[in-house]
């Protein structure tokens, strides 16, 4: 057979998969149907978020990827392989890997038919944003949908029948669901289960897309994540394409445990990984609370108080440009992958990058004006406008609340001042950004 | 074991053996098969014919054995109809033999197969709506889609109601004139016995007996048997006299007598009822089956066997 005949064969075996999918009611309730019945469940769950499921758009594309993978995938390959078709198939001259690659991406393309209608939907019912980074976003869908579909290709070796892919379905699926941050928001979790969620590539899964879909930074310094669900889901497919049986009358039996040790070993691995480089650490509930600051309330922000850019307190340079902004690069950069600054908690990063502003004014560092200037411009490039004001408002209005850095030692800012002081002073900085969004401040003070 | 191509143009298995841990269900079967023959693979069901069957497809790999098929590549100049291969519930006839004929490079074409298998009726509708017969039909057809020189058919006629079975039957004696080598598989004597010009009897995985149905017959030592309906009972010492008869019983005007010689027994007979002027209302002669054959070979009726197709 040739390569040409080869490929032809195999474009129309996914032509035809795709069509029989909308022929039978059940593909379609559990693909399409499902997925819009969990977005109106979001929507009426998830009622504190401003508009409606920003912020919870990654759970809910993890989800349908999820039920596509544990259920769909292996169901349909279970089923045909039960009614004898992988067995006809074996008879063609191709080998039976390439119709099951054939199958794998058919399934990929009804999942991202399926994200592409919720992202629409909600934009549609909900006024919900739509992704700030689209490509990125099909590009970490891709990566996410594979690592699951990997392990759906797994659950159909395993799996005798279809009753059998149900009950192994629902092991990868609801723990995933439950303990994994994809269904339950990881602050909601118990401390123990948000450490269990590090060894799941559901919660790496939903910090991934939900990056692409929230963050202007997108992808950047998710590599952690990517690498994660490439390794779980290679293992995976490895494990599930060297255990596929086309013949239902053949039992699976001892010589899969090894096999299937090497793909759990994978999820041991990134857990571990995770915990060793500082990953898994507990995501508190307060995280969300500057998403119920409302417009009236930002609105209602003074800014008669402040002291002026050139002052001696809170001093902030102009923007920077030319041999300034050369000067400062090097301090831009490594605020760029300050930790604290990098917390999973977006507004208890932005809490801890205005501090460095704080610290550095309060220690009459020779640059804080400029470094000043730094955090304001890291912070508009990190955050969409929507969501850093509201970030700011929270701070000026909670100025009790999350934590402040009192010292930077890593940006050569070593010195103590006291923690109220640094928060008057982060409120402070907070507000003459904040007049600058709004149009309350000129650029220049 | 890789597929040789056989100069003399057939189909060799030779010495192929096979076994599910302790079950052997093929050992040391050999056979020829030349093009535009029908041989026939006859067996109870869990005898090893789809064993043996799935060995020369390459779905099984045989401990032991070799199969040659002359002249081609073994899947792309084998057709087959095998008893557990379905397709999904909403593939259409047309869609199916579609899909199939785009991995060969010289396929038959679609619309042709389904006017040649008689689906046109059905080749738009989807697959879960058609009768047995119409889907025994359209797998006959997608074992077609690469022009096999090779036809392997295993129960082909296996649940279909008579109509079916008769339809279909004639469909594959026509396979002769096409010089196509075909294997067909079957529990079912008569049908074996009609279609094929030679075949084996396998049992346990060994073939017991092989050569065409009629020889097979004429060689088997079980006799004829007779069944009389005369106007008055058949007198015993009438039964007795006649020369070749080897038992026979009494119920009433009916009667049964077995023999050897069954031609020489009716004249007999005929002659002894003229004698006694008893009328003759009806005669039937039942000559050895290959069933009888297969108890000869095996010492075990057939009906003894359960059902079940697996090794």
């Amino acid at each position: 057979m040739t390569g040409g005949t080869e490929t032809r064969g195999l474009l129309r075996h996914l032509s035809l998969t795709l069509r029989l999918n909308f022929r039978s009611r059940q593909p379609v309730i559990y693909g399409f149907v499902m997925p819009v019945l969990f977005l109106l469940a979001f929507g009426g769950i998830f009622r504190d978020d401003t508009p409606l499921l920003t912020h919870e758009m990654g759970q809910l594309l993890t989800i349908s990827v999820l039920g596509g993978a544990c259920f769909g995938l292996p169901t349909a390959l279970v089923s045909e392989r039960e009614r004898g078709l992988w067995r006809r198939y074996r008879l063609l001259p191709t080998g039976t890997g390439g119709l099951l690659v054939s199958t794998v991406v058919a399934r990929l393309v009804l999942l991202t038919l399926a994200a592409a209608m919720q992202i629409a939907l909600a934009r549609l019912v909900y006024g919900t944003p739509l992704p700030l980074n689209p490509g990125q976003l099909l590009f970490a869908f891709m990566c996410v949908a594979g690592a699951f579909l990997g392990l759906g290709l797994v659950v159909a070796a395993v799996a005798d029948d279809v009753p059998a892919v149900q009950a192994l379905g629902q092991c990868v699926f609801l723990p995933m669901i439950m303990l994994g941050g994809v269904g339950v928001p990881l602050a909601a979790l118990p401390r123990w289960a948000q450490t269990a969620a590090g060894f799941m590539p559901g919660r790496y899964a939903v910090e991934l897309l939900q990056r692409t879909i929230s963050d202007p930074r997108g992808l950047s310094g998710m590599g952690f994540d990517l690498a994660a669900l490439v390794c779980i889901g290679a293992a995976a497919a490895a494990v599930g394409a060297r255990l596929f049986r086309w013949d239902a009358g053949v039992r699976v039996g001892s010589a899969a445990l090894g096999p299937a040790a090497l793909a759990l070993g994978a999820w041991i691995a990134v857990g571990v990984a995770a915990a060793a480089t500082g990953r898994v650490k507990p995501v508190d509930m307060q995280e969300s609370d500057y998403r119920a600051v409302t417009r009236a309330e930002i609105r209602a922000i003074t800014y008669d108080d402040l002291p002026g850019d050139s002052e001696f307190v809170t001093r902030l340079s102009p923007p920077l440009s030319g041999a300034a902004a050369e000067h400062m690069a090097g301090f831009r950069e490594e605020l760029g992958a300050w930790a604290p600054g990098l917390d999973p908690d977006r507004g208890q990063a932005a809490r801890s990058l205005l501090s460095v502003a704080a610290i550095a004014d309060l220690s009459v560092d020779p640059r804080e004006a400029e470094i000043a200037r730094v955090v304001l411009d890291t912070l508009r490039a990190r955050y969409g406008r929507e969501e850093l004001e509201r970030i700011l408002a929270w701070i000026i209005l909670s100025p009790a609340a999350g934590a402040v850095a009192t010292s930077a030692p890593e940006l050569g800012l070593a010195r103590h001042p006291p923690e109220a002081v640094v928060r008057q002073r982060v409120q402070l900085y907070a507000k003459k950004l904040l007049g600058r969004l709004v149009g309350a401040l000129s650029e220049r003070g | 074991m890789n597929p040789q191509a056989d100069p003399g143009g057939r189909l060799c298995v030779r010495n192929l053996s096979k076994r599910y841990g302790a079950v052997e269900a093929a050992s040391g079967v050999s056979f020829e098969v030349d093009p535009g023959e029908i041989f026939g693979l006859l067996g109870p069901n869990g005898a090893g014919k789809t064993t043996v069957l799935e060995c020369i497809l390459g779905l099984r790999r045989p401990d032991s054995g070799e199969v040659l098929i002359g002249g081609s590549d073994r899947r792309a100049g084998v057709g087959a109809l095998m008893q557990s291969g379905g397709l999904q519930d909403k593939v259409t006839p047309r869609e199916a033999l579609g899909l199939f004929a785009s991995f060969y490079p010289d396929a038959a074409a679609p619309a042709d197969l389904i006017e040649r298998f008689g689906i046109g009726e059905k080749a738009d509708e989807p697959f879960d709506s058609l009768s047995a017969g119409q889907r025994q039909r359209l797998f006959l057809a997608i074992a077609f889609v690469n022009n096999p020189s090779l036809l392997i058919l295993d129960e082909p006629t296996a649940g279909l109601d008579a109509n079916a079975r008769r339809s279909l039957s004639s469909l594959v004696a026509g396979l002769r004139e096409s010089g196509r080598a075909v294997i067909l598989s079957t529990h079912d004597m008569e049908e074996a016995e009609r279609l094929c010009d030679r075949i084996a009897i396998i049992d346990h995985g060994r073939i017991v007996a092989s050569g065409s149905p009629a020889v097979l017959v004429a060689a088997s030592r079980a006799p004829s048997r007779v069944d009389v309906r005369t106007e008055r009972p058949l007198s015993e010492a009438l039964a007795r006299a006649i020369p070749g008869v080897t038992g026979f019983g009494v119920a009433g005007n009916a009667c049964w007598v077995e023999t050897r010689d069954a031609g020489g027994v009716v004249t007999a007979l005929v002659r002894g009822l003229g004698a006694e002027g008893n009328a003759l209302l009806e005669i039937r002669v039942r000559r050895p089956s290959l069933e009888d054959v297969f108890v000869e070979v095996t010492g075990r009726r057939w009906s003894e066997e359960g059902e079940g197709t697996g090794p």
